[in-house]
């Protein structure tokens, strides 16, 4: 797809069979009757009550399974349902009636957890308050459904002793196949429109995605490259056309302009790969989880392509056998917001372990009343697990007790860092690429393009010395061409050889690790 | 709640039954508390304060047969039964198959009403509808 600068063989970028299996979070057949959410909550309850049921002769065998309604005092016995965690901060709508007008606070705390929430389990037949050191509440959220072991103490509450979540699902093996290297690319918050984006920044990432970008083997790279998801928040559009005021002619322009111009970004993209996008909360999507696709009429040059794909949040695909789940952030965001834990992949294997996706959803979290599935229940562990529009680029390799293994990513915003991130399809390795402005971007690229895969380019090619007459060694055609363009960017010597070694070095640092493909 | 000496002898019914269900446009304006007896389930109700003497005959069972036919009563033994789920919001006949689909085995001769009565007359529009609808 892109020439080689000798103008020889034509590099053709790599396929991945793709299947969506996004059919579960479309909303088509679903007429709103004015249902409550019960329903959803019924049916939450109902599969995952089937399924504890069915590891807890694993877990306590010798205890009888209980009703909240039949629980006697003193005996002890297992409980199955549904978590409500009582928080006296989390904002409710009936504040407004209650307090007087001026007790409104000015500050917004992130953060709504107190030292006084407690934890009370529901099913159908009653609720009981749960007490005891064994459930800290500020690792749980409303709407998880646990099994929990104790006995019910005079007060009424329920003493937990210990209790059982469902734990990671099982997981389809993933396909051992293939010597070939995919890749897939993940970025969110581009949030065109707003002061923060920069379109040099992205214009990069359209070019290094494209192979534009580099030489023969920065465009090999590109070329890795299967497909592109962005997972929500492309744009932005100004906060004041949400009055509800009629919009002026004159600002027509101004509403319609960040959705053009991430078009026009889109069309080049879709012109060379498969791009997957999902709305987020600032794209013009509906409110409530699960968001439904972007309209292509939004996209009027990237949607004539078959290779542009709107995509619901969450959204599940599958390439090559391999299942990715991600969403745009607000499952996790809300979490954040009701529960603490010491980063945001943990509060991803959290939702793994508890097998939901948006546990909070329909309590804090917009949702649709569903009245007969919960389409957010994970029935088998993804081999990918991606949460866009987060502060940084994290992500770990999650073992499960049945030989699961889960990549969780948390993709950070490109507005603010400028960081993409690229997964390895095959073995779950997750590498990020940066795109910075300016100076330090080539330095970076640099250091990327040294890590990211030229490892056979590193062994086999001899040291060449830099075309720009420095004389430094370099130890690769590529980093004698970024290091051609640094000095051409920069006059006279303010590459010393120090700093040049250090990143041949250090990228010989990274070859011995790198996995077996 | 039995029947007082005088009223056991006859049933007393008013015009406008207590039990009528409201049409859909309008909305009852006093909500009357109904007895059930019920069988299956883990439900919990409570029994009902006041009961009009006009609902309740020889036996402490509600008679349902003069305003809604033999098999209101077991629709809503149907509808009460908190093995199938929350019954407001949903159609009668949509949670019979919503249960059935989730293989909790819902009385047979439930959905042979529902369906008995879709394809006959439409004047029983209102036994599609749960218990409580247009109430709550």
């Amino acid at each position: 797809m892109a020439d080689s600068e000798m103008g020889e063989a034509t590099l053709e970028r790599k396929l991945a069979v793709y299947r969506n299996l996004d059919e579960r979070f479309v909303i088509r057949e679903e007429k709103y009757k004015g249902q409550q959410f019960s329903h959803i909550y019924f049916m939450r309850l109902h599969h995952m009550r089937s399924q504890l049921q069915s590891l807890i002769p694993n877990w306590k065998p010798h205890l009888p399974v209980n009703t909240v309604l039949g629980l006697e005092e003193g005996k002890e016995c297992i409980i199955v349902g549904t978590l409500y965690k009582h928080m006296k901060l989390k904002p409710s709508i009936l504040d407004e009636y209650s307090k007087e007008r001026s007790a409104i606070p000015l500050v917004k705390p992130h953060n709504f957890m107190s030292t006084d929430d407690h934890l009370i389990l529901e099913d159908e037949s009653g609720r009981v308050k749960l007490a005891g050191p064994m459930l800290a509440p500020s690792a749980f959220v409303t709407g998880i459904v646990i099994a929990v072991h104790g006995k019910e103490t005079s007060e009424g509450d329920f003493f937990v002793e210990d209790f059982l979540e469902a734990g990671l699902a099982p997981q389809v093996d993933r396909p051992l196949d293939s010597r070939e290297d995919k890749f897939v690319a993940f970025v969110s918050g581009l949030s065109v429109g707003t002061n923060a984006f920069n379109p040099l920044q992205f214009q990069l990432l359209v070019d290094h995605v494209t192979g534009h970008l580099g030489d023969e083997n920065e465009q090999r790279i590109s070329s890795k490259i299967v497909r592109l998801v962005i997972a929500g928040n492309s744009m932005h559009i100004s906060h004041g056309f949400f009055s509800g005021q009629t919009v002026a002619p004159k600002d027509h322009a101004k509403l319609t302009e960040p959705i053009r111009e991430l078009d026009i970004f889109l069309t080049q993209l879709v012109a060379a790969l498969p791009v997957d996008i999902m709305p987020g909360c600032n794209d013009p999507a509906n409110y409530s989880l699960p968001q439904q696709p972007l309209h292509r009429c939004l996209f009027a040059g990237a949607s004539a392509y078959n290779t542009f794909v709107s995509c619901t949040n969450p959204h599940h695909f599958e390439l090559d056998n391999v299942q990715f789940v991600g969403t745009s952030g607000q499952n996790i965001d809300d979490l954040y917001k009701y529960s603490d834990a010491k980063d945001k992949i943990e509060f991803m294997e959290r939702t793994l372990r508890w097998r939901h996706l948006a546990p909070t959803a329909p309590n804090t979290l917009g949702c649709y009343p569903y009245v007969d599935k919960d389409p957010f229940l994970i029935e088998s562990c993804p081999h990918v697990y991606f949460v866009g529009n987060q502060e940084k680029y994290e992500t770990r390799l999650l073992q499960g007790p049945d030989k699961q293994l889960v990549r969780l990513i948390s993709i950070p915003r490109f507005c603010e860092t400028g960081v993409a991130v690229m997964v390895h399809k095959q073995t779950p390795l997750s590498l990020s690429l940066k795109f910075l402005p300016p100076v330090s971007l080539f330095l970076l690229f640099y250091l990327c393009s040294l890590t990211l895969g030229t490892w056979n380019a590193m062994r086999s090619v001899s040291p060449q010395i830099c075309k720009c007459d420095c004389g430094y060694p370099m130890g690769t055609a590529l980093g004698s061409s970024m290091h051609t363009r640094l000095c051409s960017y920069f006059t006279g010597d303010i590459l010393p050889l120090p700093i040049s070694a250090f990143f041949f070095y250090l990228g010989r640092l990274f070859s011995p690790d790198c996995c077996n493909f | 709640m039995s029947s007082g000496d005088i009223k056991g002898f006859y049933r007393q019914k008013k015009k406008n039954g207590g039990v009528t269900k409201p049409s859909s446009s309008s909305s009852s304006s006093s909500k009357k508390s109904k007895s059930k007896h019920y069988t299956g389930g883990a439900s919990v109700g409570a029994p009902s304060a006041a009961q009009t003497p006009a609902l309740v005959t020889r036996g402490g069972a509600i008679d349902l047969k003069e305003e809604y036919g033999d098999e209101e009563e077991a629709l809503r033994q149907f509808d009460m039964d908190m093995k199938y789920g929350p019954c407001i919001g949903v159609g009668r006949l949509e949670r019979w198959e919503r249960a059935a689909a989730m293989g909790l085995h819902p009385p047979l001769h439930v959905r042979e009403v529902l369906v008995g009565l879709a394809s006959g007359s439409t004047a029983c529009s209102s036994k599609f509808k749960c218990l409580w609808e247009g109430l709550v």
